[in-house]
C-alpha cells in the first residue's frame, strides 16, 4: 500500500545479517565439503604420479621423480590417444551444441503437449552411460542390430560394420570413432537443450515487448536480445560437455573397449588400461591423470575467459 | 490477415498473449515448429523404443536375424531381472516337459522350461534400487541446496578471489574418475565410509556440487538485479529479498540443476562399483554386468534399465512445469 | 496527438476476470492515471491499449481507428516499463535510436532526434553507456527518451516510477509531468500510489478488483469520493469512515454520546437513499475535523504522530472505531486525553453502508 501514516520508509536500509555475514553463511558450507573430500585424492595422486607404484605388487612405493611424465610424453602412441580424444571432443561437443540448441529454440513456444516432448526428449541423458553403450552396440551388430537395418543395409555383407570400421567388409578408418561419437552426440544432446531451454525461458518478456513495441526485427531480437541473454549459460554447458567428452570412458568402454585396434582408444581408456587391466601402473597411471588434468585446466581457463568477456560485455 | 485484422481471432482469447501471437501466421509457424520437434524426438527416440521392445522379448527373439518388430511378448527379462537362476538339469528339463504336454505351466516352469534356467531365489535387484532412491535423493537435494546459496552469493557479491573460488570448484570435476577411485578407497576405508549410504551420498554431493553452482551461478546471474534493488528500496533485508523474490525467479534453474544432478547420481557406476559391495550397493553395477548363464542376457538388461529409468523420467515428468516456466515480471511490491 | 477510446473492453484470463468490460476515453492531450491496488486490473488495461495484452472482448479506438488487433508497433504508441526495458548489450545512443531506426529514417533525422530527446531529459553525457552499469534513474530517463524520440500519438506508462528510491521517485515526477505539458502528449500512466496520481493526473481512473470505481480530476476524487473503496484508498490517511445511525437530521455514533448533524441540503438525499433503514455511513478526511472545546464530537487520543508540517492524532470515537484528525503540529496531545472536535459541515460526506456508494447531494442515488 501507498505510505501510510505509521510507515517507517524513510529509505534507511535496515539488515538483518551483514552482506559479509551473507556471503560466509552462503559459500563456506560448500567450499569446506569440497576441500575435506577432494584433498586426499589429489595429493595423494600426485604424491603416486612420482613414484613407480603398483598396486598389486607387494612393495612400496620408490620414487622416481618425473620418469613417469617422461615416459608418457615421449611415447607417440600417448600422443596419438590424445588426438583421438581431442577429435572426439570437437566433432561430439560441437554437435551437441548446435542441436541441442536448435532444439531448445524449437521448443521455446509453448504448444500442446510441450512438457511432454521435452520429458521425451530428455530420456537418452537419464539412460545410464554403460547401458546406452551396451544397447547401441546391439544396436550396430550388423547382424541382427537395428541400425543398419533402419539406414537400409539389412544385409551384413554390404553393409556397413560401425564399430569395426568396415563398410561391404572393407575397412574405413575412423569409422568406428564417428559411431561412438554419434552415441555421445544423441545422449547429450539433452543436456545442452535442457539448459539452453532454461536460459531462453528467463529472457525477462519485457526485452521482447520493448522490441515489439519498436517493431524491431526478429533478427535484432535474436542476436541482440536472445543470444547475449543465453550465451553465458551455453558456454557452461559446453564447458562442461567438453570436460566430460574429453574424459569420456563409460560409454566407449561399453561399446568397444578401445577397439578396433586402437580407433577407439581415448586417453581415459587408456588410463584405464595402465591403472587396472592387466598392466596395474597405478604410479604411471596417476602421472597420465595428472596430465590429462592440466591439459583440461588449460582449455577451461580459455573457455571462462571467453564466458567472463561476454558477461563483462553484458 | 486483414481480415484478423478487422476481427481478430474466431474465439475469445482468455490467456495472456500479445496481440501479434493470435495472428493466423504466427500460429502457423508456431505449429510447425511444434511438428518438426514432435518428429524429431521420434526419431531420436527409436534407441529407446529398441531397449523397450528387447525387455519384453524373449531371449532368442531380441537377436534374432533380421531384427523383430512384430513378437510375442514375454516377460522373461523381468523375471531374470528379479530372480537368481542356476542351469536345470536334464531331469528336470525332461519333467517339465512331460507336464506341459498334461496341463497348464506356472509362468515360472514355462520359463525354465523355455530357457533352460531354474529359479532359485530372489535377486538382490530390489534392495538395490531401494538404496539408489536414498543415495541419489538425497545427494540430489543436499547438492543443490548447498549450490542455489553459493551460487547466489558468487553472483551477486564480489567474493574475495571470486574467479579462483570458482575455477577450485570446477577442477573438482576434471580428474578422471579412474585415478580418484583408489585414493578414495583408501580414504573411505580409513573413515569406515566404505560401503556405507553416508559415504556415497557425501561423494555424490561433492562430485554434484561443481555443477551445481555453476548452472546456479548463471541463471542467478540471468535474472536482473533491478528486481532485488526495488526490493531492498522498499525495507527488505538481504534476506528477505533473496527467499521471496529471488528465489522464486530462479525455479526453473533450480529445477534444470535438480534434473541433471539426479540423473548423474543415479546413473554413477565407476563409484558406486568400488566403493559399495554388500549393504549400499546401487542398482547400475549390477544391471550393466548382468550374466545370465549363456552370455549377456540382453532381455534381462533391458528390462533393468527400463525399470531403472522409469523413477527419474517420473520426476521429470513432475517437473515440466518448473523447467518450462517462463518468468512472469509483475511488478514487485509488498 | 491522439484520443484514445476504450468500448467495453475485457480481458479474463480462464475463468478469472481481471478487467471487467469497462468504458474509458482520454482525451488528446490528456494525462490520465489509471490508479489501484495491486491485482485491480489497471496495467492489465494499459497492455490491452498498447496490444501487449490481447482484449476478450470489446474495442479500443485510437483517432477513431480500430486498433484492437493492431500489432503494438503499428498503433503509434510508446511504452514506458517499470523494469526500463532497455536492450542491455548496446549503448544508450543505440537504445534510444532504436526505434527511429526500426522506421527507416534517416541517419541525420535520426542523429538530431537523439540530440533532442537527451538534451530534453538531461542524459547527453550517458549517451555512450551501456544501460546495465547505470543507476535506475538514468536507466529511466533513456527510457523516456527512447518513448519520446518518435512522437507518438500516445505514451504508455507503466508503473515507470515503481523501481525508484523515494526522492529519486519525486525528482522524476515532476520531469515527467513537465515533459506532458511541454509535448502536449496524450498519456496513460499506471500507479497504485495515489499520492502520485493525484499530484500528476488531468483526470484519475480509480480501480479496484477488475471494476473502475471512479473517473475524475484529482479534486473530484479527493472531495467526492463515489464510493467506499475511493474515500478509503485516496488521501493518506484516507477518509475517516464511521458507521452512525441516522434519526431525524442526525448521524448518532451508536454507544457513545456522539452526534453529526446532517446539513439540511443533505437532508432530502439522505432520506431517499436510506429508505428507511437507519445505517449509515459518515465520512470527513482528518483536515475536515476541528479541534475545539465546542465540537460536537468526542473520543480519547489514541496515538498521536508528527507528519511534518502538522500532526495527526488517532481519536476513539468509540470502543472500535478510530478516526483520524489533522492538527497543529505545535500542540501536545496526552495519551488517554479526551479531545472535543466539529466536523466541517461543508466537507462531511455520507455512504450508504449496504451498496457501499456515496450518497450524492443530488436526488440521484
Amino acid at each position: 500500500m501507498s505510505a501510510t501514516s505509521l510507515s517507517t520508509r524513510s529509505g534507511t536500509r535496515q539488515r538483518h545479517l551483514s552482506d559479509r555475514a551473507i556471503i560466509n553463511l552462503f559459500i563456506w558450507p560448500s567450499l569446506i565439503l569440497l576441500i575435506v573430500v577432494n584433498v586426499f585424492p589429489l595429493i595423494y595422486s600426485l604424491y603416486l604420479s612420482f613414484t613407480d607404484y603398483s598396486a598389486i605388487a607387494h612393495k612400496a612405493p620408490v620414487w622416481v621423480g618425473l620418469k613417469n611424465f617422461a615416459d608418457l610424453l615421449s611415447d607417440e602412441r600417448m600422443w596419438k590417444y590424445f588426438a583421438t580424444s581431442g577429435r572426439y571432443t570437437l566433432v561430439s561437443v560441437g554437435l551437441q551444441t548446435v542441436l541441442g540448441f536448435g532444439l531448445a529454440m524449437l521448443l521455446r513456444e509453448k504448444f500442446r503437449g510441450s512438457g511432454l516432448v521435452t520429458t521425451l526428449i530428455l530420456i537418452p541423458m537419464m539412460i545410464s552411460p554403460v547401458v546406452v553403450g551396451l544397447f547401441w552396440k546391439l544396436m550396430y551388430n550388423p547382424t541382427f542390430g537395428y541400425f543398419n537395418y533402419l539406414i537400409g543395409f539389412p544385409n551384413p555383407i554390404t553393409g556397413p560394420d560401425m564399430l569395426a570400421s568396415s563398410f561391404a567388409r572393407k575397412a574405413v578408418p575412423g569409422l568406428a570413432l564417428w559411431a561412438v561419437a554419434l552415441v555421445d552426440v544423441w545422449m547429450w544432446t539433452p543436456f545442452v537443450m535442457l539448459l539452453v531451454l532454461s536460459g531462453l525461458k528467463a529472457i525477462p518478456d519485457y526485452l521482447y515487448e520493448a522490441a515489439a513495441i519498436d517493431r524491431a526485427s526478429s533478427w535484432f531480437q535474436f542476436w541482440r536480445i536472445t543470444v547475449p541473454q543465453v550465451a553465458p549459460l551455453l558456454m557452461i554447458a559446453v564447458l562442461f560437455r567438453t570436460i566430460e567428452a574429453f574424459k569420456s570412458f563409460d560409454l566407449v568402454m561399453g561399446m568397444t573397449g578401445g577397439g578396433p585396434g586402437d580407433q577407439t582408444e581415448l586417453i581415459a581408456v587408456n588410463l584405464y588400461r595402465q591403472a587396472f587391466l592387466g598392466q596395474w601402473q597405478t604410479g604411471r597411471s596417476s602421472a597420465l591423470a595428472y596430465i590429462i588434468l592440466i591439459i583440461i585446466i588449460a582449455v577451461s581457463n580459455l573457455y571462462i575467459l571467453y564466458l567472463n568477456r561476454m558477461r563483462g560485455e553484458a | 490477415m486483414a481480415e484478423f485484422a478487422k476481427t481478430g481471432p474466431s474465439k475469445p482469447v482468455v490467456e495472456a498473449i500479445r496481440v501479434d501471437k493470435v495472428t493466423p501466421g504466427y500460429r502457423l509457424v508456431n505449429n510447425v515448429r511444434a511438428l518438426i520437434v514432435i518428429l524429431l524426438a521420434v526419431v531420436g527416440l527409436i534407441p529407446v523404443f529398441v531397449m523397450i521392445m528387447t525387455a519384453f522379448k524373449t531371449r532368442p527373439d531380441a537377436i534374432s536375424v533380421p531384427p523383430k518388430l512384430i513378437f510375442t511378448p514375454s516377460l522373461e527379462g523381468l523375471v531374470f531381472l528379479l530372480t537368481e537362476r542356476s542351469a536345470a538339469s536334464p531331469a528336470r528339463l525332461e519333467q517339465l516337459r512331460q507336464a506341459a504336454e498334461g496341463e497348464q505351466l506356472s509362468l515360472f516352469d514355462r520359463i525354465a522350461l523355455n530357457t533352460g534356467q531354474e529359479i532359485t531365489g530372489p535377486s538382490d535387484y530390489v534392495f538395490r534400487l531401494r538404496n539408489s532412491l536414498i543415495i541419489a535423493g538425497l545427494s540430489t537435494i543436499a547438492s543443490v541446496v548447498l549450490a542455489v546459496f553459493s551460487a547466489y552469493a558468487f553472483s551477486r557479491y564480489n567474493v574475495k578471489g571470486k574467479g579462483d573460488l570458482l575455477f577450485f570448484i570446477l577442477s573438482t570435476r576434471m580428474l578422471p574418475a579412474v585415478v580418484v577411485t583408489v585414493p578414495l578407497f583408501l580414504m573411505y576405508t580409513q573413515l569406515k565410509l566404505h560401503d556405507t549410504h553416508l559415504g556415497m551420498i557425501i561423494l555424490y554431493t561433492v562430485f554434484n556440487l561443481s555443477l551445481a553452482v555453476w548452472l546456479m551461478k548463471g541463471f542467478f546471474d540471468e535474472i536482473p538485479r533491478e528486481y532485488e534493488e526495488a526490493a531492498l528500496v522498499d525495507g527488505y533485508t538481504r534476506m528477505q529479498a533473496f527467499f521471496k523474490i529471488v528465489l522464486p525467479q530462479a525455479v526453473t534453474g533450480i529445477a534444470a540443476t535438480t534434473v541433471f544432478c539426479l540423473i548423474f547420481a543415479w546413473n554413477e557406476y565407476a563409484f558406486a562399483l568400488m566403493l559399495t559391495s554388500e549393504k549400499a550397493r546401487t542398482a547400475p553395477p549390477s544391471i550393466a554386468t548382468m550374466l545370465g548363464i549363456g552370455g549377456i542376457e540382453w532381455t534381462a538388461i533391458a528390462a533393468g534399465s527400463l525399470g531403472f529409468l522409469i523413477p527419474v523420467v517420473i520426476v521429470t515428468f513432475a517437473l515440466r512445469n518448473y523447467l518450462l516456466r517462463g518468468v512472469t515480471f509483475g511488478a514487485v511490491r509488498k | 496527438m491522439a484520443k484514445i477510446e476504450l468500448q467495453k473492453v475485457e480481458k479474463k484470463f480462464g475463468e478469472l476476470h481481471a478487467v471487467k468490460p469497462m468504458d474509458l476515453t482520454i482525451n488528446d492531450g490528456e494525462f490520465v492515471v489509471l490508479l489501484g491496488p495491486s491485482g485491480c486490473g489497471k496495467t492489465t488495461t494499459l497492455r490491452m491499449i498498447s496490444g501487449l495484452e490481447t482484449v476478450t472482448g470489446g474495442k479500443i479506438l485510437l483517432d477513431g481507428r480500430d486498433v484492437t488487433w493492431l500489432h503494438p508497433s503499428e498503433r503509434d504508441i510508446a511504452f514506458v516499463f517499470q523494469f526500463y526495458a532497455l536492450y542491455p548489450h548496446i549503448s544508450a545512443r543505440d537504445n534510444i535510436a532504436f526505434p527511429l531506426r526500426a522506421q527507416g529514417e534517416s541517419r541525420h533525422a535520426v542523429e538530431q532526434r537523439v540530440k533532442e530527446v537527451s538534451a530534453l531529459l538531461r542524459i547527453e553525457h550517458l549517451l555512450d553507456q551501456r544501460p546495465g552499469k547505470l543507476s535506475g534513474g538514468d536507466q529511466q530517463r533513456i527510457a523516456l527518451a527512447r518513448a519520446l524520440v518518435r512522437k507518438p500519438a500516445a505514451f504508455l506508462m507503466d508503473e515507470p516510477l515503481g523501481a525508484l528510491d523515494a526522492d529519486l521517485r519525486e525528482t522524476m515526477r515532476a520531469e515527467i509531468k513537465r515533459l506532458h505539458i511541454d509535448q502536449h502528449a496524450t498519456t496513460v500512466y499506471v500507479t497504485h500510489d495515489q499520492i502520485e496520481a493525484m499530484a500528476m493526473g488531468d483526470r484519475i481512473v480509480v480501480m479496484s478488483e477488475a471494476l473502475v470505481q471512479q473517473i475524475g480530476p484529482p479534486a473530484e476524487v479527493y472531495y467526492d469520493p463515489a464510493n467506499l473503496f475511493v474515500a478509503k484508498f485516496i488521501g493518506s490517511p484516507g477518509m475517516n469512515l464511521v458507521s452512525a445511525v441516522y434519526q431525524d437530521g442526525v448521524a448518532r455514533i451508536p454507544g457513545t454520546e456522539n452526534r453529526c448533524r446532517v446539513p439540511a441540503e443533505w437532508q432530502p438525499a439522505v432520506q431517499s437513499a436510506l429508505q428507511g433503514e437507519p445505517e449509515i455511513i459518515l465520512g470527513f478526511r482528518p483536515e475536515a475535523a476541528h479541534l475545539e472545546p465546542s465540537g460536537e464530537l468526542s473520543g480519547e487520543v489514541y496515538a498521536t504522530e508528527l507528519q511534518g508540517a502538522y500532526a495527526v492524532l488517532h481519536v476513539n470515537v468509540n470502543t472500535s472505531e478510530i478516526v483520524h484528525i489533522r492538527t497543529d503540529r505545535l500542540i501536545d496531545y496526552a495519551i488517554g486525553e479526551t479531545v472535543r472536535f466539529s466536523i466541517d459541515p461543508k466537507m462531511v460526506r455520507f455512504f450508504n453502508p449496504k451498496t457501499e456508494l456515496a450518497i450524492s447531494r443530488q436526488r440521484s442515488s
